[in-house]
């Protein structure tokens, strides 16, 4: 017996032997075989990775608060397998009705042939909620349950249809900001963009790096993936509030003065922060694809910052600060109003058409005296005018962080459409024009000794977990503080003279009334005007400065009628909302704290 | 007698057969056993990567579910929202005639939104991860006893 086990074992041996030797001579020679570098190679190219291409997170922006003004919410996509479709009336029954979607067109798509080279799957609907998905869910189970992998061709089946998830922009405050905010385009999923205000401004931001990834199929090479970087976020100088009680106050005031439109901006002058920018139309932005209804007849997005118009009276503030920061004129300075003013070929009127006799330029200011600030600009001169409207930014853009900022160039002296009497006019807000925006800048300078901030809606970026916030940037130092200052108290005792009905108890405020006529034909009319008024307070410490323009009012033509009253509603809610104590408040607030 | 002796101590023939085979057998166990190990060690790789490839996947369903829930929680959060919400409530917005305004002292008003860590402020989280816990015994040993004797040495 044991004699007998060497030959067998030695013959196990041998064939194990064998076969390991033959198993391994045929490996190397698969692996030296002509056609392996080749195939490898192939096989590499075609199999080891898949492309996927990744569209990272749109960033979200936020008011200043961290409200959420716009995000990303989860929706589906429903589409067929069509290999796998076998009763196409039924997933057109079960799916009508869906995003308004015809039996018909739902069938049309269903139906189609199946072909492994051109046509796999086909898209039925998109952007559909999660609820509907569960609904969808729980039908195709109860189908799947009854007729399982519609094995039995003769029962009903919704074997076939898939859906996914995806990220589509979201709007929660719908039309609120909208103007400010823009809208993206996300039904366009492959080429979505962003138009208008913030979401075009900083729409490489937002948007992040879309970016192909090579997504390992070989699980050994799966060591780690690339990390693909989601979109920035934007935290806005825009109060979510504020804005709320701007837009709520405009729309009722341009109803009851029964007015084309209106813009009112409110802003820090002393950080230029933009806290709120209202205007009219609006449009939902979560159906953004309606706002050319809306924005009839090249209507800007944003009249804040795209629209130009001759802007009148309030323009007169630059003018005299100019004047005061020259040394050409002061507070006892008097001018004889005779009611005409003859210069360049043409006469001036005051907007009454009448005179009115001695004036300091405290009078002048205060009747918004035409004749006497053309004389002023004359005594300024054409170089010195012009330099400082230059250097109030007049013609020039702001760089304000909104997309759509739009000029209307400063015509000056050696320009072939300059003459004269632009010097006189000029003065005074016609034959020039602005964007709000523009005006509120250069405005802000008065208020702020000085000094213009560059108008921005940015506060902060969030990017790869850190917030990067913003500095404030001087944008200009057009007049000196003390011709600011001297402004300044001008133009509170100018409001508190006249009994202005932009006054706020308890709180002073500085501010000019605007009535621009409107040329129609090339004649200016009274009848349609652009009614305006700047102002800011407290004016000791302005905390803001809200600029109001009522485009073609119906009752009445005059800013001092309808765009102050508008003025004070809007303050008297803001210094609540910007916790601004009245002055008599703030004394005994003081006092008691020392 | 010797030869005897001899063919009484030698091994059974069978037993040397036995050990031979075995002797020319050990190499193969050997090289099935680092096969064995480097195929566990394989799969364990591969289902690694299957692994990292099923938390990227889950990965993105977790920031879009996040970025849902915190899109809906504003749309509840909305002005439109929250002001009814208020009305119901029997809230009014307050005017300006009716606020009034005291000191409180050391409050400095509400602070904008700091949504995620300033950049300066960075460092200042410190680690996560307690300092010992990232030595290695080399570490150890030279802060430990070469470090302190260099410095007692230097005062020395």
């Amino acid at each position: 017996m044991k004699k007998s086990a060497f030959p067998r074992l030695t013959l196990i041996g041998t064939v194990l032997a064998s076969s390991s030797l033959l198993i391994i001579l045929q490996m190397v020679h698969i692996q030296n075989s002509s056609k392996h570098q080749e195939l490898s190679e192939q096989a590499d190219e075609d199999y080891s990775y898949a492309i996927e291409n990744y569209s990272p997170e749109r960033g979200n922006i936020y008011d200043r608060w961290g409200r959420l003004m716009a995000g990303n919410e989860d929706v589906y996509e429903v589409g067929v397998m069509l290999e796998y479709v076998t009763h196409p009336a039924i997933i057109a029954q079960t799916l009508e009705g869906i995003n308004d979607l015809s039996y018909d067109q739902i069938y049309d798509v269903a139906a189609q042939t199946y072909d492994a080279e051109n046509s796999i799957y086909a898209v039925i609907t998109d952007f559909l909620p999660s609820g509907v998905i569960d609904v969808l869910s729980d039908i195709k189970a109860d189908y799947e349950e009854e007729n399982p992998y519609g094995s039995d061709e003769d029962l009903p089946s919704l074997r076939g249809i898939i859906w996914s998830s995806h990220l589509k922009r979201s709007y929660p405050e719908n039309s609120l900001a909208s103007n400010v905010l823009g809208f993206y385009s996300y039904r366009d999923r492959q080429e979505g963009l962003g138009y208008y205000g913030v979401e075009e401004y900083y729409d490489d931001l937002l948007a992040g790096n879309p970016m192909d990834t090579f997504m390992p199929r070989n699980p050994y090479l799966l060591e780690g993936l690339p990390e693909v970087p989601e979109g920035a976020s934007l935290v806005l100088t825009i109060d979510r509030e504020i804005q709320a009680m701007v837009e709520n106050k405009l729309d009722e005031a341009i109803k009851e003065y029964e007015a084309e439109s209106g813009t009112v901006i409110v802003m820090d002058p002393k950080s230029g922060e933009i806290l709120a920018m209202a205007t009219q139309p609006r449009v939902n932005l979560n159906q953004y694809w309606e706002y050319e209804d809306e924005f009839k007849d090249k209507t800007p997005f944003n009249r804040a910052v795209s629209e130009t118009y001759e802007p009148g009276s309030v323009f007169k503030v630059l003018t005299m600060a100019a004047a005061f920061d020259a040394g050409v004129v002061d507070e006892e300075t008097e001018y004889y109003d005779s009611g005409r003013f003859e210069y360049g070929g043409s006469t001036i009127l005051n907007w009454d058409r009448r005179g009115h006799g001695e004036q300091t330029m405290q009078g002048c200011m205060q009747k918004s005296l035409n004749v006497c600030l053309a004389w002023v600009a004359t005594e300024l001169g054409k170089e010195d005018f012009y330099k400082y409207m230059q250097a109030f930014g007049i013609g020039q853009r702001t760089s304000i962080d909104l997309g759509g900022e739009e000029i209307w160039p400063l015509s000056v002296p050696g320009d072939s459409d300059w003459y004269p009497v632009q010097l006189a006019t000029n003065s005074f807000g016609q034959g020039v024009a602005i964007t709000p925006i523009q005006l509120a800048t250069a405005i802000s300078a008065v208020a702020n000794e000085g000094k213009m901030m560059k108008p921005h809606v940015l506060k902060a970026i969030i990017q790869d977990g850190k917030q990067y916030n913003t500095t404030p940037q001087v944008l200009g130092v057009p007049i000196k503080a003390e011709t600011a200052e001297t402004m300044s108290d001008m133009l509170v005792k100018s409001l508190e003279n006249e009994s202005s009905l932009a006054l706020v108890p308890g709180y002073s405020i500085a501010g000019k009334t605007g009535t621009a006529e409107i040329p129609v034909e090339g004649e200016y009319s009274i009848d349609l005007t652009n009614a305006s008024f700047v102002g800011w307070g407290p004016a000791e410490d302005p905390q803001f400065l809200v600029y109001v323009w009522i485009e073609k009012p119906g009752i009445s033509p005059w800013g001092s009628v309808v765009a102050a009253p508008l003025f004070s509603d809007i303050v008297k809610d803001l210094v609540v909302y910007l916790d601004i104590p009245p002055e008599d408040d703030q004394l005994n607030l003081v006092a008691k704290e020392g | 007698m010797a030869k005897k002796r001899k063919q009484a101590y030698k091994q059974a023939p069978w037993r040397r057969q036995l050990r031979s085979v075995g002797m020319s057998l050990m190499p193969v166990i050997a090289l099935a056993v680092v096969v064995s190990i480097y195929l566990i060690i394989s799969a364990e790789a591969a289902a690694a990567g299957l692994e990292i490839m099923e938390m990227h996947y889950e990965e993105e369903d977790i920031l879009r579910i996040i970025a849902n829930h915190r899109t809906e929680l504003a749309w509840k959060t909305s002005y439109t929202t929250m002001k009814e919400r208020a009305e119901e409530a029997g809230y009014e917005a307050a005017s300006e005639e009716t606020v009034h305004f005291m000191t409180i002292p050391g409050y400095q008003g509400q602070n904008t939104a700091l949504l995620a860590v300033m950049p300066e402020n960075e460092n200042k989280l410190g680690p996560i991860v307690n300092e010992y816990y990232q030595q290695s015994l080399w570490d150890w040993l030279y802060s430990t006893f070469l470090t302190t004797s260099s410095t007692s040495g230097a005062s020395q």
